[in-house]
């Protein structure tokens, strides 16, 4: 038997560095595959025989270099960044509703005025009524088109976050299914990498969606948790993440907007409290940035309708045939503002009898430069301004926390790539020495034979 | 720095600088091509409200602007037209200086009526005088001529002025207004009372002895007028020029957000065009290493 060691240590070992190149190869096949970890055939000695010689190398298995701690904090990264990215393009669309500049809703507002300066130097003069009419028809109209593509905004995130939790649910029963893989793997001895790997990609997917906490079982399966504590995965069983509409939650738009949890008792379970990722961010838009801002939107238009039609209706003023004046602005918020004078005769520019007085159109002029008490004390300039830096603050955060955060996930992505990359470099040169082992082990075989014949031909 | 660096974080990093740089490059483009640096609130939040409100003081400080044109327009043809009723109450108190006391015949006096109703003719014509349709001495109201004219039927110089009671004002500041009209009765009533007691008077072949004194007391009246209208001129042209200095200087503000600094931009754009070629430069030597030139297993 010991005479013929040699070639079967060199069977051993040409099977060994098989293997082991196969193993590379399949690391340079892999090389750009998101989330591939890299793996290496693990060699070790056979066994020693009772002669104390040992008996050759032998592969026990193929292992990951992965580093499971840094993964969970790339998860944990995953969310916040999804997140701020989501919130980022959303919000600069939103400050695309309050424009800087000749434009939009201050421009409106700030022409409408000077029109009514207009009036107070000519209170009898039909253009000049006609243009304070036509001003205010475009300031209506301003405000219904800002206060609208809010609205049109909140619904499309509404959208986005049907879809999101659609998609999110598909990547739920991906993880279950990954989990039995790797379990039934498990039983058979095997370690299951590349499932793994891909149930690693589908907990990238899902914490991009909303924040989860994992936790690995002694089994290779892992449980997934809401960051409420709410189970989306325990082991083979995923939890089903769906959305319904919540006819307690009216949008802008006056339809019910939905609700995002996981489906149970015949009907949806909201996941509650801070949903994390990109839902969360999208809730959090959806719920109360975009609320906050279609509120005081509101503000500004019925500040307007009723400092400008208490000017107008005043019992005192009285329009260019001497009656007293009609509303001006009608409506119940920004969304409905409407002109309802038709008449360029019927805006009340005088007091008392004489219509070529301009003691009204004077007042409403004033209005412009006045602090109001439904505004908090500000002017309508001021209320804008305000309302233009809140939601430019909310767009730089975003923007900044975006920036902040794809330096900290790619500063995480390079070093999860230290720990489970694929280097070319490496892989080349374990081919060649893989080749190297491969040829030395046939060598040794070759010479074995030799040897053998060698045996034979003495007694042949 | 990592352990170990593979291509896939060679690549990475590669392809973050480039489309860092290009992103940077993109709003420096458009810094430099819309000249401003406040595009958007996020530009700059508090900026972005003060802005508003620059703007929206500079478009009520030139709608002032507007408004006190119109008032030194105004005021300039009063104090014009108030100049020729001087003058017209100057001539009649002559007139009546001449015709007082007993050396004048009746012939004489009935003769002077003629110019003295001329000369009342022409003040409520100038008291009537209209400026783009608007009344001077009538509220700056449009429609019917504020006095009666002299020839129309049953005129009565004490009810002759049927215009606005009512001052009219336009607003020069946010709190402050510059009255531009005083109602045509103030100023004119005692003249024309005046003017047609004398024409009657001489008509009759009186003394017209008693009108020099409400002629005097309503030359009074128009030079107090004129002497209200040029203070208010002063005023207005004042105001203008306060207006002039605000408006430069909510415009300078308002740049200093806004604008952005081209030289600056162009610079930075350029230093930026020479980092990214750079930046490709060294990426195409990194990624075009590679050990497959060195290593034929």
């Amino acid at each position: 038997m010991a005479f013929f060691a040699p070639l079967v240590i060199g069977r051993q070992g040409l099977v060994a560095h098989e293997r082991a190149l196969r193993v590379a190869g399949h690391n340079i096949a892999n090389v750009n595959t998101p989330g591939y970890s890299r793996q290496r055939a693990e060699i070790t000695a056979g066994h020693t025989d009772p002669s104390g010689y040992g008996t050759g190398s032998v592969v026990r298995g193929v292992s990951q270099s992965v580093d499971a701690l840094l993964e969970l904090r790339r998860l944990a990264s995953t969310s916040t960044l999804s997140g701020a990215t989501s919130g980022r393009d959303l919000l600069d669309r939103l400050q695309g509703l309050v424009p800087v500049g000749d434009t939009g809703l201050a421009d409106a507002l700030q022409r409408f005025f000077a029109s009514a300066n207009a009036l107070a130097t000519s209170p009898q003069d039909i253009a000049v009524r006609t243009e304070l009419l036509s001003r205010g028809e475009q300031l209506a109209a301003q405000l219904r088109t800002t206060a609208g593509g809010v609205a049109i905004l909140q619904r499309e995130i509404d959208t986005r976050i049907d879809a999101a939790a659609r998609d999110a649910n598909g990547v739920l029963q991906t993880i279950a299914l990954l989990n039995r893989e790797i379990v039934a793997a498990g039983r058979g001895g095997l370690a299951g990498n590349d499932q793994r790997d891909a149930r690693r990609e589908a907990l990238g997917q899902l914490a991009a969606a909303l924040e989860v906490r994992v936790v690995e079982q002694e089994d290779g399966s892992v449980n997934v948790f809401a960051a409420s504590g709410r189970a989306l995965v325990l082991g083979p069983d995923a939890a089903t993440l769906a959305t319904e509409p919540d006819t307690s939650v009216v949008g802008l738009d006056g339809s019910a907007l939905s609700k995002v949890g996981l489906r149970g008792g015949g009907g949806v379970v909201a996941l509650s409290g801070d949903v994390g990722g990109a839902i969360g961010a999208l809730l959090a838009l959806r719920d109360e940035t975009l609320p906050e801002v279609a509120t005081q939107l509101d503000q500004l238009a019925l500040t307007l309708r009723d400092a400008v039609n208490g000017i107008q209706t005043d019992p005192a003023g009285r329009d260019l045939d001497g009656l007293v004046g009609a509303a001006f602005f009608t409506g119940a918020g920004a969304a409905d503002l409407t002109v309802s004078l038709a008449d360029p005769r019927g805006i009340a520019a005088a007091q008392g009898g004489d219509p070529s007085d301009n003691t009204n159109a004077l007042a409403l002029a004033g209005l412009a430069s006045a602090s109001l008490a439904p505004l908090g004390g500000a002017t309508f300039d001021e209320f804008f301004g305000a309302l233009q830096s809140r939601v430019g603050e909310h767009a730089r955060d975003a923007d900044e926390t975006a920036t902040i955060e794809e330096m900290a996930a790619e500063a995480l992505a390079a070093q999860r790539d230290a720990i489970s990359g694929v280097s070319l470099e490496e892989e080349f040169v374990d081919l060649i020495r893989f080749q190297r082992g491969f040829q030395a082990s046939a060598q040794l075989i070759s010479v074995s034979n030799r040897l053998l014949d060698d045996l034979l031909g003495l007694v042949g | 720095m990592y352990t170990r660096v593979t291509e896939g974080v060679l690549i990475r990093e590669f392809q973050r600088q480039v489309a860092r740089l290009q992103r940077e490059r993109v709003d420096l483009q458009d810094i430099v091509s819309s000249q401003k640096k406040l595009r958007a609130p996020s530009d700059d939040p508090v900026g972005a409200a003060r802005a508003t409100r620059l703007r929206g003081e500079a478009r009520q400080l030139q709608a002032l602007r507007e408004g006190a044109g119109l008032g030194r327009a105004v005021l300039g043809a009063q104090d014009g037209a108030l100049d020729q009723v001087s003058a017209i109450l100057v001539r009649a108190r002559e007139i009546a200086t001449q015709l007082a006391g007993g050396l004048s015949s009746t012939a004489n006096r009935q003769s002077a009526a003629e110019e003295v109703a001329e000369l009342e003719r022409g003040l409520l014509a100038l008291a009537n005088t209209p400026i783009a349709g608007r009344y001077l001495f009538g509220g700056l109201a449009t429609g019917t001529a504020p006095f009666a004219a002299f020839d129309d039927p049953g005129f009565d110089p004490s009810t002759a002025y049927t215009g606005p009671a009512q001052p009219f004002s336009i607003r020069v500041a946010t709190d402050e207004t510059v009255r531009l009209t005083t109602p045509g009765n103030q100023v004119f009533g005692a003249a024309v009372v005046a003017l047609d007691d004398l024409r009657q008077t001489l008509a009759a072949g009186s003394d017209p002895f008693a009108s020099i004194d409400a002629l005097r007391a309503a030359s009074d009246t128009i030079v107090q007028e004129r002497a209200s209208v040029g203070g208010r001129l002063a005023r207005l042209n004042d105001r203008d020029r306060e207006i002039g200095s605000a408006l430069d200087a909510s415009r300078r503000l308002l740049a200093d957000i806004e604008d952005a600094d081209l030289t600056e931009s162009i610079v930075e754009l350029v230093q930026l065009d020479n980092v990214l070629n750079a930046t490709l430069a060294a990426g195409r030597t990194l990624l075009e290493t590679t050990i497959l030139d060195y290593v034929r297993p």
